[in-house]
């Protein structure tokens, strides 16, 4: 069953915690690293305020999480339990509780400068539901996936879909009964949807009772009231149902006589009214719903003390005046006056700030912000989900005083491209170097040359860069072996030695040395990369660089033997060089490349080169970070030796976000 | 449409009232100005105190633990920054937290921030380095994990690094004669009460040595791009933490700057916190 439930913060505090079975922290430590603030995975984020549904699952080695998260309380709700289960009734609970948590700690939540908030009480309400969900979802365990089946026949993969996906002959009946046995609840969801034109038949299901006629009616409203709102519906349609056609009555007189509404000739709809179980239902619910916006709810509340019976109402009716309210938001402010007001009011805070922004607001400054990003070359695919990152976490957000929408764009655009391109933990390559070659005492580890290779497209500068990286350690007096890794272009290898040859020259006085390895042209990229490793460990190498043949990221055939290459020489650190020149294919390429040396094993680093030739415009950085979570370690700035940098995370940004 | 022009002829015709009214707008809707926007932001002026340093180190659990007085809550990773409003006594009413956190605790307070940090390697950065630059800040708190220091001491003492160096510059930064208030740095050493924990003077001397470190090591390494050939050798672009050309780092070098740092062990999680609480309220 379940392991453990959460409601922690953003800021990481613990709000409250129910723990069935010990649940190691670094389960949801870990999940808050990868999902909210590193972004792995294609439709990570936080999303805001959706479903848990509709949230990715998030596996841990043997845990499952569910979750959903509150923007503007910054609340988050885990679920954890083990991933061999399947618990259907999961979504719901988490959304449950949200509403519920919400509704009665909601302003607890926003007061600024506390961490405390009161909510020993949630008890009680998470065991009702935890209760009530569980033995609901037990006897109905098929219920979501027929859910999934009815709304999206097509999506049958989905997360909640526990049963595997029926084979087509079977799939027609299965369909078929969980539809009849669905019927009663959503009938009333899909109000257009043709009602059964025979009552009775849809009755006679009722009547046989499948897992839905055992449960009792509660749990059955509780699963009803996603559909609020159809309840609003129904009851009109209902009623111009009975109202077309009249009875003409002939009178003793031979008159019609107009007045006897009180018969009717069309009895099905009365039928249907009074026996159909789900008629009822809705009928119901509706008085229900009635019920609580005279606030019957609320006096209970105040008493302080539940039998189970009020607890039970009154989760109900949170529940459900969370739906209305939802229900309700579209409606618009009417009155020109009103409007008129609201127009100078938004002119005035324009300028003077404190304004909230909305959707219409954010929209013409985000066009704005997107092709400025584009301009910058910042690949398409890239720019559009930066945008739409600032997007979400500036709806609903106050503008500062005097601080322009555009400014506050500007700002927000600023924090995620910083967070995006800030690597998790930052790379001091000498002191990884000299953790390599001479390890602590106490580490039991041998020293072993430290190995860097270098892979990328076709004449992005692979051997100038490694040219350049092999110049800096010389400075710092390493002993570096570079090994011709590429046998297949002609002059390759003589291009090394005329490198190797300069760099002597350069160093000689500093007291670095450096060799080249090269087994001439032809032979296989992965033996000589291992030879050349241990060769340097024999000879004492402290560094070794490997040079590799330039290939398309698109061609099958060449991208396959980087996975042996990986394999045969064992790489601490994997580079990749791109261009700066390069618009949005720079996308596919850092993919391409992070995914070829075969699981586990992805790259390390980027280096982008030539950055000197495209000014301000040095978008390849965000698109390929956003491509691959890799950081971008060092950026070529010109054509010398000594022209490699360190890359700077706010230098970056800068020229992002400059406008000339 | 007759009333309205009317109405605009009066408007438009000099006399008294309309004088008076239109002067009263033009005195009046700038003190109104004001005070809306004086009302919407919010006050800021408190004294306050950063906590710092590496992930899990359990820099939020002492903020719980500091606002709750009892106990510390169960905390996960942060994600965005928490300030908690504490109150130190003036007169030596309440003597321990878990007397100040109370409510009704005798003697009269002072109030202050204190300001968690995210510790996770994309956001501590950010966050810290804003904070840093706000001329409020009386203290800072870097907690380092005493228990796992053998593997996490890098991490620990490059940020321990970036924040030192942050410091140093905001002394010299300033464009008047008069020094910027001194902000002190105390290193919290947690989980003293687990059995691998180093003692809090191991600890100095093992992040002095790593703070020595890092600083061959950069001193040695690449330049940052969007450093200018002009810029190279200049003092905006010097790294170097503490004494120039020093051989071996020690947090007394930091007094040139006016920092002064100290090392205290403690335990979040057995309340054995007293002596940092001390030091914060010898900073407010």
């Amino acid at each position: 069953m379940l392991d453990t439930f959460e409601i922690l913060t953003t800021s990481g505090v613990v709000l409250w915690s129910r723990t069935y079975a010990p649940v190691n922290p670094s389960v949801i430590n870990n999940f808050i690293s990868d999902v909210f603030i590193e972004e792995k995975g294609a439709v990570a984020g936080a999303r805001n305020s959706q479903p848990a549904a509709s949230n990715p699952l998030y596996k841990a080695d043997q845990h499952t999480l569910k979750w959903t998260f509150v923007k503007e309380l910054g609340v988050i709700f885990v679920a954890v339990y083990r991933s061999l289960l399947h618990l259907s009734w999961i979504d719901k609970l988490v959304d449950n509780l949200k509403t519920i948590f919400i509704d009665l700690y909601g302003d607890q939540l926003k007061k600024p400068n506390t961490t405390i908030v009161e909510c020993r009480k949630f008890d009680e309400y998470f065991d009702q539901q935890y209760r009530e969900l569980e033995s609901s979802g037990s006897l109905n365990t098929a219920r979501p996936a027929a859910i999934a089946f009815l709304s999206e026949e097509n999506a049958i993969q989905d997360d909640t879909g526990d049963e595997p996906p029926l084979p087509p002959g079977l799939k027609h009946r299965g369909k078929a009964q969980n539809n009849s046995q669905e019927r009663p609840s959503t009938a009333e969801s899909t109000p257009n949807t043709s009602r059964p034109s025979t009552p009775s038949g849809n009755h006679l299901v009722v009547a046989k009772g499948g897992p839905m006629g055992k449960m009792s009616r509660r749990a059955r409203k509780i699963k009803n009231n996603s559909a609020p709102v159809s309840s609003g519906d129904e009851a009109p349609a209902r009623k111009t149902k009975k109202a077309p056609k009249k009875g003409r009555k002939w009178d003793a007189d031979g008159f019609a006589d107009e007045e006897d509404d009180s018969l009717q000739l069309d009895y099905s709809a009365v039928h249907n009214t009074l026996t159909s179980d789900s008629e009822i239902d809705v009928v119901a619910r509706s008085t229900a719903g009635e019920g609580v916006d005279s606030s019957s709810w609320g006096t209970k509340t105040s008493k302080g003390q539940f039998v189970l019976k009020d607890l039970d109402d009154e989760v109900h009716s949170i529940l459900e005046s969370a739906e209305a309210k939802n229900a309700s938001k579209t409606e618009t402010k009417g009155g020109l006056v009103g409007s008129g007001l609201s127009t100078i009011s938004s002119l005035f805070r324009n300028v003077v700030g404190g304004k909230t922004l909305t959707k219409e607001d954010l929209d013409k400054a985000m066009k704005g912000m997107e092709d400025h990003l584009l301009r910058k070359n910042v690949a398409r695919e890239a720019a559009i989900r930066l945008c739409e990152g600032v997007e979400k976490e500036l709806l609903g957000v106050k503008t500062g005083s005097f601080e322009s929408i555009d400014a506050r764009i500007a700002k927000a655009m600023e924090a995620s491209l910083t967070k995006m391109l800030t690597p998790t933990s930052s790379l001091d390559l000498l002191r990884e170097i000299d953790s390599v070659i001479k390890p602590p005492a106490t580490s039991m580890r041998k020293p072993r040359p430290y190995v860097i290779s270098i892979v990328g497209v076709n004449g992005v500068g692979k051997s100038t860069n490694l040219s350049k990286i092999c110049y800096f350690l010389l400075q710092n007096k390493y002993k570096v072996l570079i090994a011709a890794g590429d046998t297949f272009r002609s002059g390759a290898v003589e291009q090394l030695k005329v490198h190797v040859r300069n760099l002597k020259e350069l160093t000689e006085r500093e007291g670095g040395r450096v060799e080249i390895f090269e087994k001439g042209y032809g032979g296989d990229a992965a033996t000589v990369a291992k030879d050349a490793v241990r060769e340097a460990a024999n000879e004492g190498f402290d560094v070794v660089l490997i040079d590799t043949a330039g290939r398309r990221h698109n061609d099958q055939r060449l991208m396959s033997s980087l996975e042996k290459f990986a394999k045969f020489a064992q790489p601490d650190k994997i580079l990749m060089v791109g261009e700066a020149l390069v618009g949005t294919d720079s996308v596919a390429q850092a993919r391409n490349f992070n995914s070829s040396f075969g699981p586990g094993r992805t790259l390390d680093g980027f280096i982008i080169s030539k950055c000197d030739t495209v000014g301000d415009m040095v978008g390849t950085l965000v698109s390929i970070v956003h491509a691959t979570n890799v950081p971008v370690l060092f950026v070529g700035v010109g054509q010398h030796y000594s022209d490699i940098r360190n890359f700077s995370v706010k230098w970056a940004v800068e020229k992002l976000l400059s406008n000339s | 449409m007759e009333v309205l022009k009317q109405f605009l002829e009066y408007l438009l015709t000099p006399s008294t009232e309309v004088f008076i009214i239109g002067a009263l707008i033009i005195f009046l809707l700038p003190v109104i100005v004001h005070f809306y926007i004086v009302q919407t932001t919010p006050y800021t002026s408190l004294p306050s105190i950063l906590l710092v340093g590496p992930p899990a180190a359990g820099k939020t659990s002492l903020l719980t633990l500091l606002e709750r007085g009892d106990s510390a809550a169960a905390t996960h990773t942060s994600q965005i920054p928490q300030s908690v409003e504490l109150t130190v006594s003036d007169d030596h009413g309440a003597t321990t937290f878990r007397e100040a956190a109370r409510i009704d605790a005798p003697g009269s307070h002072r109030k202050f921030l204190l300001v968690d940090t995210p510790g996770h390697g994309k956001l501590r950065n950010q966050h810290a380095m804003t904070h840093i630059a706000s001329n409020t800040l009386r203290g800072i708190v870097y907690m380092v994990d005493a228990a796992s220091l053998d593997d996490g001491l890098a991490d620990a003492a490059s940020f321990l690094y970036d924040v030192l160096l942050a410091l140093q510059k905001r002394t010299g930064a300033g464009k008047t004669s008069k020094a910027p208030t001194a902000i002190h740095v105390l290193i919290a050493a947690n989980k003293l009460d687990l059995f691998t924990a180093l003692p809090a003077s191991l600890v100095r001397s093992n992040l002095e040595a790593e703070l020595g470190r890092i600083r061959q090591s950069r001193s040695k390494g690449l330049l940052d791009s969007g450093v200018g050939v002009d810029d190279i050798g200049s003092e905006e672009q010097d790294d170097w933490l503490g004494q120039y050309g020093s051989e071996k780092f020690s947090f007394g070098q930091m007094r040139e700057f006016d920092i002064e740092v100290d090392v205290i062990g403690g335990s979040v999680l057995d309340g054995k916190v007293d002596k940092w609480w001390d030091w914060i309220s010898d900073r407010i």
